[in-house]
Order: C-alpha cells, then sequence, then structure tokens
C-alpha cells in the first residue's frame, strides 16, 4: 500500500519538480541576461554576426510562410464576403489591421522559435556536453554572457524587423490574391484606415518580447543539456516546444493586457 | 597542497563519490586512475567549481574552497588550470585566439597584448607556427598542445590533465607525457592526472591513486602499485580482463 501511495505521489510529483525546476532555470537565465545588459557587458560583434544569422537568414522562410499566410487569409475572408456581401471595401484594412496586431509578430515569432531556438538550443547543448561550456568559465568567460546575451540582443531587434516585413511580405501577397481572383484594385485593398498607432505599438511589442524570450528559453535548454548527442536531441525538443509555448503565452497576455489596461 | 576531504558525489540514483579522500601535495604528478565512469574526472571538476560535492570540502593551499560563489572561484581557476578530455578548443577561433582567451577574460588585456602573450605560450609547446590555423585543421596531438598551451597561460600552480593521451597515437601521447613532465621539472607546476594509459601512468607518475566503486582503493608511488597484492588494483595495473573488477 505504501509502495503504491509512493509510485503515486512520484507519478504526479516529478512532472511538477521538472516543470518547477525548468521554470527556475529559465528565470536564473533572464535574471543573468538582465544583469549583463544593465552592466553592459555585451559582445558588440557577436550581436552583428547573431543579428545576420537570425535576420537576415531567415527572410526566405518568413517570405514564403507570410507569403502563403497572406494568399490563404484573403482567400477564406473574400470567398466569405462575396457570398454575404460582394463589398471588399473593409477587406484589406481589416486584413492589415490584424496582421499588426496579430498574425505578423506571432507567426514570426512562432517561426524563429523553431528556426533559432532549435538551433541555439542544439549549438549550447553541443558546447555543453563537449565541455566547451566549462572551457569557457575556466576562461572567466561567463557562458550566459558570452552565449545567449548576444542571442538576446540580436533576436530582439531581429524579429520586430523581421515583423515588419511580414506584414509588408503578406500584405503584399493578399494584394495581389485579392486582385487577381476577386477583382479588388491594389488602392482599395492597401488601405490603412482601419490602422491606428496603437495597433503597431501592440504589434511591435508582442515581437520585441518574443524577440526577447526565444533565446532565453532555447538557451537554457542548451545549457541544461546533459549526456551526450541524445541530451542536445532533447534540449533541441524541449526548447522549440517551450520557446513555442512562450510564444503563445506572450500573445495571451500582451494581448489581455493591451486589451484591458492600455485599450489597445 | 589539495585536499578532497570526504567528497560524496551523486548523479540521479547513481552514487558516484561515496567518501573519496585524498591530499595532493606541491610539485607532485599524481596519476588519478580507476575504470572508465569510476568518477576520477568528475572528483577532479570539484576543485575548478565545475561540480559542486553534495557534502565534504575541497581544501585548497589551507582556504577551505568548497562553497565559493562562480565570481569567488575565477581566481583559483586562475592557480588550477584544467586540460579538457577532447581539448575543447573553440573551433570558431583561431588556435591564437584560443589561447589569448584567458589573458583577455582573466587578465582583461587587449587583443594586441593578449595575443602577443598567446604567442609566447604557443612557442612553449611547439605550436606557434599554427596560431592562424583553426583548431578543425589540427590532428589531435596538436589540438591537445595547443590546449595544454592555453591552460599554461596564467602560469598556474595546479594543471588538471583529464584524459591528456586518450586517442591519441603512440607518439603523440609520448610527446604530451614528456610536455607534462617537462612543466613539472622546468616550472614546477603540480599536475593531476586523469588517466587509464598505463604505459604514462607508469612512465610520469610520482604518485598514483585508483578509484574503486566511489572510493580511494589505492593511494601510493609506482613502485606500490607494482607491488601490490590487491587483486582489483592487480587486475587493473596488468590490464587482465577476468577478475573481481565490477565494470
Amino acid at each position: 500500500m505504501n509502495a503504491a501511495l509512493e509510485r503515486g505521489f512520484r507519478a504526479v510529483g516529478a512532472p511538477l519538480v521538472a516543470v518547477g525546476s525548468h521554470a527556475f532555470g529559465i528565470y536564473s537565465v533572464f535574471a543573468q541576461v538582465v544583469m549583463a545588459l544593465l552592466k553592459g557587458a555585451v559582445r558588440w560583434r557577436e550581436v552583428v554576426r547573431q543579428s545576420y544569422l537570425i535576420g537576415n537568414r531567415s527572410l526566405f522562410f518568413i517570405t514564403v510562410t507570410l507569403g502563403f499566410l497572406g494568399l490563404i487569409s484573403v482567400y477564406q475572408v473574400a470567398s466569405q464576403i462575396q457570398r454575404i456581401l460582394p463589398d471588399f471595401t473593409m477587406m484589406g484594412p481589416a486584413f492589415i489591421q490584424l496582421m499588426w496586431r496579430e498574425f505578423a509578430p506571432t507567426i514570426t515569432g512562432l517561426m524563429i522559435a523553431t528556426r533559432v531556438g532549435s538551433g541555439i538550443a542544439a549549438e549550447i547543448g553541443s558546447m555543453v556536453v563537449t565541455e566547451q561550456v566549462d572551457a569557457l568559465r575556466m576562461c572567466n568567460a561567463d557562458p550566459v554572457r558570452y552565449l545567449i546575451v548576444p542571442r538576446t540582443i540580436a533576436s530582439t531587434v531581429m524579429v520586430m524587423m523581421l515583423t515588419i516585413y511580414a506584414v509588408f511580405i503578406a500584405t503584399i501577397a493578399g494584394m495581389v490574391l485579392a486582385d487577381v481572383v476577386f477583382n479588388v484594385s491594389p488602392s482599395t485593398f492597401v488601405s490603412l484606415s482601419m490602422v491606428s498607432g496603437q495597433d503597431v505599438v501592440l504589434g511591435l511589442v508582442k515581437a520585441l518580447s518574443f524577440g526577447f524570450w526565444i533565446p532565453i528559453v532555447a538557451g537554457q535548454a542548451g545549457l541544461s543539456a546533459s549526456g551526450g548527442s541524445a541530451g542536445v536531441g532533447w534540449a533541441t525538443t524541449r526548447a522549440v516546444v517551450a520557446s513555442s509555448f512562450a510564444v503563445i503565452l506572450l500573445d495571451f497576455i500582451i494581448s489581455g493586457i493591451g486589451y484591458t489596461v492600455f485599450d489597445l | 597542497m589539495i585536499e578532497f576531504i570526504d567528497i560524496h558525489k551523486s548523479f540521479g540514483p547513481k552514487h558516484v563519490l561515496r567518501g573519496v579522500s585524498l591530499t595532493v601535495e606541491q610539485g607532485q604528478v599524481l596519476y588519478l586512475v580507476g575504470s572508465s565512469g569510476a568518477g576520477k574526472s568528475v572528483l577532479v571538476k570539484h576543485l575548478v567549481g565545475l561540480l559542486r560535492p553534495d557534502s565534504g570540502r575541497i581544501v585548497l593551499d589551507g582556504r577551505d574552497i568548497t562553497w565559493l560563489s562562480e565570481a569567488e572561484f575565477y581566481p583559483v581557476r586562475k592557480k588550477c588550470a584544467m586540460v579538457f578530455q577532447n581539448s575543447t578548443l573553440f573551433d570558431s577561433m583561431t588556435v591564437l585566439d584560443n589561447v589569448a582567451l584567458p589573458y583577455r577574460k582573466h587578465h582583461r588585456l587587449d587583443r594586441a597584448e593578449a595575443s602577443r602573450r598567446a604567442l609566447e605560450k604557443l612557442a612553449l609547446v611547439d605550436m606557434e607556427h599554427a596560431a592562424r590555423r583553426f583548431p578543425g585543421d589540427l590532428g589531435d596531438g596538436l589540438r591537445k598542445r595547443v590546449a595544454i598551451a592555453r591552460a599554461l597561460t596564467l602560469d598556474p600552480e595546479f594543471v588538471i590533465f583529464d584524459e591528456p593521451t586518450t586517442g591519441l597515437d603512440p607518439v603523440a601521447a609520448a610527446n604530451v607525457d614528456q610536455l607534462i613532465r617537462s612543466l613539472r621539472n622546468d616550472t614546477g607546476v603540480t599536475a593531476i592526472v586523469v588517466s587509464h594509459d598505463l604505459r604514462s601512468i607508469f612512465t610520469v607518475a610520482d604518485r598514483i591513486a585508483m578509484i574503486y566503486e566511489g572510493h580511494i582503493r589505492l593511494d601510493g608511488t609506482p613502485e606500490d602499485f607494482r607491488r601490490s597484492a590487491d587483486p582489483v588494483v592487480s587486475q587493473f595495473i596488468h590490464g587482465r580482463p577476468d577478475g573481481p573488477m565490477k565494470i
């Protein structure tokens, strides 16, 4: 009976302990990144290199993803509008507003979480299991400052830039489809009548926040890797799941605060 | 002097170190031997704060360093350098930048001065010709030499070598052994060498300590090991497949 009870407690407690320890690890990396930023301990050359890797190397990926998203969204919405009232005047402005507020930052964040988050976890995880992180510590180079801070700055800036680019690409794709399939003129589609400064601010705050947290979550997963190549694999999977989850959670929180507190 | 006092360390359910006590005297070359997974590397990593014990104490030159913070360990790491098992050079940096890194991080030297001093250390291990090359272009033996040069940058009093000859051809391994000997003779460095390379052990060691089942099984001179009647020690030093050793 006691053994069964113990097994029951373990079955419930072990995942809770694992989640708690993971959350504490993320908080610890976050605190170290903030401290490093406050002290100005930044390797700017590495920030530039990481910006290229995170931003420029993601351009094709974002172009394809957001391009198709623009095509599909406009097609679905226009098909529904056509059935009810064939007036497409508000479709373009509403689409652009939705892109700014929700889809561009969130889809870009999720794409970066998978592409960049997995790369960060795999790279840092490999360094952990091959003792390179220990070697850094022996050289008086703090692994969080050395590896995660430059990626965090680069990702914060580049996810914001990619989000702006994503709005542009999705709008162009939607505009072309609306023109070719539904005869909506580009000048009617590309109207900013529904887009306010608040929409842009909300979208950019989300983008900045996703860009900031993805390297922290993925970096923590990499730093906690153990046990050779299998451990690196698990760390990479955990990084993708956790950073994607973080994007969704932050989207919900920022949207909620935006609606309820700032009336955005 | 280094003292490990009753060190216990577990990883999950695996109790690797079960009360290891060991003293390393100044100027000695101590070989730490034992089968793979016995906890040799685990023990030495405690000295430089890369691992923390579950219980027990580590005393370096009379100072208890067991629970120093990460920042407080940096001066200890200047004093005690480590050459890792796989050399662990940073592949994205040149050989020169790898060796210059401790100067830039520990001493905050600018790039030019750090590079100048790094070249001097590379010359000590006859590797100055490879300064502009990347570690990926070098063979294992040469990478090991660069790793030793990096470990020597801060003129440490103690150097930990984690399996320095594993994976090297016999000539490269003999070169590394010679380098460890000359370090001890020329600079008076105290070396702790984790190894199960029997040839190296009996040609270089002043003293040998064997870890078995989480304890020090025998601590003595190479001669003590040769004469030991302990069947576990005897099986290990003769490399016999059959015997009482649990693998």
